[in-house]
């Protein structure tokens, strides 16, 4: 008879939405910002310009709430693009 | 140095003196200058999630080879030209985001080094002006890309 050794892991909840929030660097140039907005969401130029103020005045956005597989991948679009990305849980 | 928009969607870079070629070399050093690594950096914003494992086993990787091959774009492009003055350099409308990835890693660079918001141009020491220069030559770079190249 053999034991048998069970490993759990913590699951990553998927059933909450996430949000992908961009936070303030003393870099990025405003125009650029809006730039990857626009690339990486198809947002149109004024969303893109209302976030990239929110950013710039507010010190993070919320840029995108969805799906955990999705989030990741925005978030490593936004980072592969030099924005400071990550994600956090919807509240 | 003159930068100029090409038919095709790109700049073309003319270096006339000794300068220019000091300033576009200084570039991928710039850039290579940073005390953490960029990918490294954006790894930590990510630190409390729960899939930082698998984000930094999977996607730090990409980025460090990503923000790495940025920096080795430029040289190539630098060691084309055989160091001559005058010289050409030419950005094509299809590295215009890599161009300016490497532009901005040279500045995330000196801004980690210098700390420019500290203080303003009359207080710099020697080292942090020509750094200064260097910062704001990139960026002027940046504009140039964004509004003829990445559009």
């Amino acid at each position: 008879m053999s034991d048998t050794l069970t490993v759990t892991r913590e699951a990553v909840s998927l059933d909450v939405p996430w949000n992908v929030v961009v936070h303030d660097d003393p870099v990025n140039l405003m125009e650029y910002v809006v730039y990857v907005f626009k690339k990486v969401f198809g947002y149109p130029e004024p969303h893109a310009e209302r976030l990239m103020m929110e950013v710039h005045q507010s010190g993070r956005s919320i840029v995108w709430s969805g799906e955990r597989e999705k989030a990741e991948f925005y978030a490593q679009q936004l980072q592969s693009l030099q924005l400071r990305a990550a994600m956090e849980k919807a509240e | 140095m003159n930068v100029l928009p090409t038919l095709e969607g790109g700049l073309r870079i003319d270096l006339e003196t000794p300068i220019d070629w000091l300033l576009m070399t200084c570039i991928p050093a710039d850039a290579r200058g940073t005390p953490v690594e960029l990918a490294d950096q954006f790894n930590e914003l990510m630190a409390e999630d729960p899939g930082a494992t698998d984000w930094r086993e999977y996607v730090l990787p990409d980025l460090r080879a990503q923000f790495d091959g940025q920096i080795t774009l430029v040289e190539e492009a630098l060691k084309s030209t055989g160091g001559e003055i005058p010289a050409q350099i030419m950005i094509y409308r299809a590295d215009g985001d890599r161009w300016f990835g490497v532009l901005n890693q040279a500045r995330l660079a000196l801004d980690a080094r210098y700390h420019f918001e500290d203080d303003d141009g009359d207080e710099m020491t020697p080292g942090k002006l020509t750094a200064w220069y260097r910062y704001r030559h990139y960026s002027a770079l940046q504009h140039d890309l964004l509004r003829h190249v990445m559009r």
